[in-house]
C-alpha cells in the first residue's frame, strides 16, 4: 500500500499494439486510483481495451508507456522474475475461461498458488479446504474441472486467485459464461471477499455485476469516459439482486 | 479428381502450417531407412564390386604360388598351363616381399614384376596415372589410400626411391592387406600392399639378401564355376607331384575382400533396428504432440460435411507420403554411403552396388509402418470423437494423476512442474526414456568396441588393424547417427510438451510460477525420464554385445559406462534449455486469450 492507501494506481498509462498503419492503442492515456477495499467494475462494449487495462495492471503485459504502482510498487519497470514473484502474493486472476489446470482436482488447483509460493503441502491443502469450504465446494474438492459445472469451475477459479490473500483480485468477465443462477453464486462469493476487505478489480459486460461495484468506470477506445462512485452499494444490493432475478 | 485435389490441398496446406514438423519427419525416417538400406545391402556386396573388377580386370579363376623362383617352382607353374580346361594364362611372375616408404610411414609390401604390357590375365584396370615404365611404380589403390600416395609422389623401395606413375586395382589379388597371398617360403602372410614393377627396378630386391620372393601364374579356365575345387583335379595333382604349390580361388580372394565387413555388418543392422526405434519414438511424439490440433481440424472438416474417409485420406496421405519421400530420401543416403563402407580399402572398383530389391522392400515396409503405427491410432481417435467434442477439444483430457500430483507437491517448484507435466502425458517420458535408452546401448557397444585391444596374429595384424579401423569407423557413424536422431527427439518431446502444456504454464505464470522456473519444469521433465533411460541402456548394450564377445574380451571400465550414462543429463538440459526458454517467455496474455476463443 501506498501513503494514500490506494493498493493500486496507474498514471499516464499506453498500451499499444502493431505499428503505424495497423497500430491500436488498446489503454490510451488513463490514470487510475484503486483504494484498499475497494470493489471497482470496469465495463465498456468488446475491444476498448478493458482486458487489456487489466493485464497491465496484473503484470501480465508491460506497458507502452506511463506507470504501474502495485502495493506501493511500481511494476511496469520490473524483470518478468519480479513480476512473478510480485504476483504470487500480491494479485489473484479470475479469467472468463476459468483456465483451470484440467488435469488437477478442484482443491489441487486451490493448492497450486501455495505451493508455488513456496507454502508446504500441508498448509496448502488446509487453506484449499478452507476456501472451497467458505465458497461452498467442500464436497467438490476431489473433482476435475470437467466434473464441475461452470459456476463451480469459477468458484474454483476464484479461490485458486484468492489463496494467497493478495493485495487485489482482477476479473476479466467473470460470468461471461455463466448463466444466472452461477453468475448469482460469483457474486455472493464477491460479496463475501469485499466485506472481508479484499480489492476487486471485475472487468465485465454484465451490468448485474457492475451494479454491486462501489464504483463503475465506464471505457471507450482505451480511454475512461465515465467514473462513478455507486454510494451505499457495500450493503444490500447483491439481496435486491437476487430477488429481482426470483 | 476433385476429391483427389481437396486432399492435395489440404495435405499441402498443412505441411506448409507446419514445416518444421514435416522435416524432422522426414529427418527420423530418412536416418532409419538409410542405416536399414545400408545394413540390408552390405550382404554380398563386396562380392558384387569383386565381380566387377574381376569383370573390368580379366581377374584370373586360379592363382597358383609357389616358393622361390628356381627352376622347379617355375617347371610346375608352367606345367598348369597345359592341364585340360585351362583356357589361357599370364605369368609366371615374381612378387618380392619388400618394405615400402611413403610420407614418412613404412608399410609391408609385395614387388610384383610386371609387363610392360599386361599378359591376358590381370589385366589390373589403371585409375589414375598410366601403367608402368622403367624407373616408375605403379601401386595398387588400396594401399596408395592407405599410404596417402598420389601420382607423382616418390615412394621409396629397397632403398630406392621410385616416383608413382600409376595407380590401379587388380582381381588377382586380395585387397589390401591381403595381398601377398601367401608368404615367404609358403607360409603365413604377415599381409601387406601391392606395387607393380618392371623387371629392371626389382634387380635391387634381387640383390638383397634378406628379400623373400614367391612365384606365381593366372590362370583363366573354361569353367569359372569349377575354380574352388580345380586343385582336387587329377591333371592338377599330377601336374603338381609332391612340389608346394598353394592354389587359390577366385572365390576364396573374393571371400578374402569381404572379412573387412565381418564385425561391421551386425553393427549397422543393430544400429539400423534401433534408429528406427529412435524415429518411431520421434514420429509418434510428433504425431501425439498434434493430436490435439489434429481432433480440432477433424471437428472443423467434419462439420462442413467431409466423410470419416475423406479426413482419414488428409490425415494418412500425409503421414504416408512423407513416409515414401523418406524412405527414398534414406534409400539415396545408403547408396552414396555405401561404396566407402563396402570398400573400405578402395581395392575394388567404387561403383554403389544399389539396393536389392529385397532391401527396398524392407526400408517402404518399415517406413510406412513407422507413420501408419504412429499416426493410425490418433487419426482412429479422431474419427470416434463426435464433432461438437472435437470442436471443443475435449477428446485428449489429461488423465489426473492423485499420487504423482501429491508427491510433486513435496518437491521445489521445477520439479513439482516437471513431474506435474510428466504425469499430463506419460506416454512422452516412456518415450524418452526409451530414446535415451537406445542411444546409451549404442554408446555402450562403441565403448566396448574401443576398449578392445587391437587384434594381433594369428592372420595379419596390419590386416587387423585395419579391420579395427573400420569397424570404429563403422560404429562411430551408428553412433553419431543415433545421438543426432535422439537430440531431435528429445528437442520434439520438449517443443510438443511445452506446446501441450502451454495453458497450464501460463496459467502457472499467472499465479507467480518464473520463466526460470516454467523453462526448469520443462527442462526436468525430460530431465527425469533421462536418468533411468540411461542407466537402463547400459546393461542393455552389454546384453547386445555378450553374443559378440569371447572369453579375452576385455569390457570397459565401469566409471565409463556411468560416465556415459550420466553425460546424458547435461546432454539433454543442453538440448531442452533453447525450447523451454522460448516456451516459458511466451506472453501469458497472448496464450490465455488465444485458449479462451
Amino acid at each position: 500500500m501506498d501513503e494514500s492507501g490506494d493498493v493500486l494506481r496507474v498514471r499516464d498509462l499506453y498500451k499499444e499494439h502493431g505499428h503505424h498503419e495497423s497500430l491500436v492503442r488498446a489503454v490510451d492515456g488513463i490514470d487510475l486510483d484503486v483504494p484498499t477495499g475497494q470493489m471497482l467494475a470496469v465495463m465498456g462494449p468488446s475491444g476498448c481495451g478493458k482486458s487489456t487495462l487489466l493485464h497491465l495492471l496484473g503484470g501480465l503485459e508491460r506497458p507502452t508507456d506511463g506507470e504501474v504502482w502495485l502495493a506501493g510498487r511500481r511494476i511496469d519497470t520490473i524483470s518478468e522474475r519480479g513480476l512473478a514473484r510480485l504476483r504470487r502474493r500480491a494479485v489473484g486472476f479470475v479469467f472468463q475461461a476459468f483456465h483451470l489446470v484440467e488435469e488437477l482436482s478442484a482443491a489441487e488447483n486451490v493448492e497450486l498458488p501455495v505451493l508455488l509460493a513456496g507454502g508446504s503441502p500441508r498448509a496448502a491443502r488446509r487453506r484449499a479446504a478452507l476456501l472451497l469450504e467458505r465458497f461452498g465446494l467442500a464436497d467438490r474438492a476431489r473433482h476435475l474441472p470437467w466434473q464441475l459445472s461452470g459456476g463451480q469451475r469459477q468458484r474454483v477459479a476464484i479461490a485458486r486467485a484468492v489463496a494467497n490473500r493478495p493485495h487485489v483480485l482482477l476479473a476479466d468477465e467473470p460470468t461471461g459464461n455463466l448463466d444466472t443462477t452461477a453468475t448469482l453464486d460469483v457474486l455472493r462469493v464477491f460479496e463475501d471477499l469485499r466485506a472481508a476487505g479484499q480489492t476487486l478489480v471485475i472487468v465485465t459486460h454484465d451490468e448485474r455485476v457492475a451494479a454491486t461495484a462501489d464504483r463503475l468506470i465506464s471505457m471507450r477506445d482505451g480511454m475512461f469516459v465515465d467514473d462513478t462512485r455507486l454510494a451505499g452499494s457495500t450493503t444490500g444490493r447483491l439481496d435486491g439482486l437476487i430477488r429481482l432475478e426470483d | 479428381m476433385g476429391r483427389v485435389l481437396l486432399i492435395f490441398r489440404l495435405v499441402l496446406a498443412d505441411v506448409r502450417r507446419h514445416p518444421t514438423q514435416a522435416v524432422i519427419l522426414l529427418i527420423s525416417i530418412t536416418a532409419a531407412t538409410a542405416m536399414l538400406g545400408l545394413g540390408g545391402s552390405l550382404h554380398g556386396a563386396t562380392q558384387a564390386l569383386y565381380q566387377k573388377t574381376r569383370a573390368a580386370t580379366a581377374g584370373p579363376d586360379v592363382v597358383a604360388f609357389a616358393p622361390g623362383t628356381g627352376r622347379t617352382a617355375i617347371k610346375t607353374l608352367t606345367s598348369l598351363e597345359h592341364v585340360p580346361g585351362v583356357l589361357t594364362h599370364s605369368g609366371p611372375y615374381r612378387e618380392y616381399y619388400t618394405k615400402l616408404t611413403a610420407h614418412g610411414s613404412t608399410g609391408a609390401a609385395v614387388a610384383q614384376v610386371a609387363d610392360m604390357t599386361p599378359g591376358p590375365v590381370d589385366r589390373p584396370l589403371v585409375t589414375s596415372g598410366h601403367w608402368i615404365r622403367p624407373g616408375g611404380v605403379v601401386v595398387e589403390r588400396g594401399f596408395a589410400t592407405a599410404l596417402g600416395v598420389h601420382v607423382g609422389d616418390h615412394v621409396t623401395v629397397a632403398g630406392r626411391s621410385l616416383p608413382v606413375v600409376g595407380i590401379a586395382v587388380t582381381a588377382a589379388h586380395a585387397v589390401y592387406p591381403w595381398a601377398p597371398g601367401i608368404g615367404p617360403g609358403g607360409g603365413p602372410s604377415d599381409g601387406g600392399g601391392l606395387i607393380w614393377l618392371n623387371e629392371r627396378d626389382t634387380r635391387a630386391l634381387e640383390s638383397a639378401a634378406d628379400t623373400s620372393v614367391t612365384s606365381f601364374i593366372d590362370l583363366k579356365l573354361r569353367d569359372p564355376g569349377t575354380a574352388l575345387a580345380w586343385h582336387r583335379n587329377p591333371a592338377v595333382t599330377s601336374a603338381i607331384g609332391d612340389r608346394w604349390v598353394n592354389v587359390r580361388a577366385w572365390q576364396l580372394i573374393a571371400e578374402q575382400d569381404s572379412l573387412m565387413l565381418k564385425g561391421s555388418q551386425p553393427i549397422l543392422v543393430i544400429g539400423s533396428w534401433l534408429l528406427a526405434f529412435l524415429a518411431i519414438a520421434g514420429v509418434a511424439t510428433l504425431a501425439a504432440g498434434r493430436a490435439a490440433r489434429q481432433t480440432r481440424r477433424v471437428g472443423l472438416l467434419k462439420a462442413v460435411g467431409a466423410t470419416p474417409g475423406l479426413i482419414a485420406a488428409v490425415l494418412l496421405t500425409e503421414y504416408l507420403t512423407l513416409a515414401l519421400l523418406a524412405d527414398a530420401l534414406g534409400l539415396i543416403t545408403a547408396r552414396l554411403i555405401q561404396p566407402a563402407i563396402i570398400n573400405p580399402s578402395a581395392g575394388l572398383i567404387t561403383t554403389a552396388t544399389g539396393p536389392t530389391g529385397t532391401t527396398i522392400a524392407v526400408t517402404t515396409v518399415v517406413a510406412l509402418g513407422v507413420a501408419a503405427l504412429t499416426s493410425l491410432g490418433p487419426v482412429v481417435r479422431a474419427l470416434r470423437t463426435e464433432t461438437v467434442a472435437a470442436l471443443a477439444d475435449t477428446a485428449h483430457r489429461p488423465q489426473h494423476r492423485a499420487h504423482l500430483t501429491r508427491l510433486s507437491a513435496l518437491l521445489p517448484t521445477p520439479l513439482l512442474l516437471g513431474l506435474r507435466l510428466i504425469a499430463r502425458r506419460p506416454g512422452r517420458a516412456v518415450l524418452h526414456a526409451c530414446d535415451t535408452a537406445a542411444t546409451l546401448t549404442t554408446i555402450t557397444g562403441l565403448l566396448m568396441i574401443y576398449a578392445q585391444p587391437a587384434k594381433g596374429y594369428p592372420g595379419s595384424s596390419m590386416a587387423n588393424h585395419l579391420r579395427d579401423a573400420q569397424e570404429h569407423h563403422v560404429i562411430l557413424a551408428v553412433t553419431a547417427a543415433l545421438v543426432a536422431l535422439a537430440a531431435i527427439n528429445t528437442v520434439t518431446i520438449t517443443w510438443t510438451t511445452a506446446q501441450d502444456a502451454r495453458p497450464t504454464m501460463a496459467i502457472a505464470r499467472t499465479l507467480g510460477a518464473t520463466p526460470g522456473q516454467i523453462t526448469a519444469g520443462l527442462s526436468a521433465a525430460q530431465l527425469l525420464p533421462t536418468l533411468p533411460g540411461a542407466l537402463a541402456g547400459i546393461p542393455l548394450g552389454i546384453i547386445l554385445c555378450l553374443p559378440f564377445s569371447t572369453a579375452n574380451t576385455t569390457w570397459p571400465p565401469a566409471w565409463s559406462l556411468l560416465g556415459a550414462a550420466l553425460a546424458a543429463l547435461p546432454a539433454t538440459a543442453a538440448l531442452t534449455a533453447v525450447p523451454a526458454r522460448v516456451a516459458a517467455h511466451r506472453s501469458v496474455a497472448h496464450t490465455l486469450s488465444a485458449e479462451a476463443t
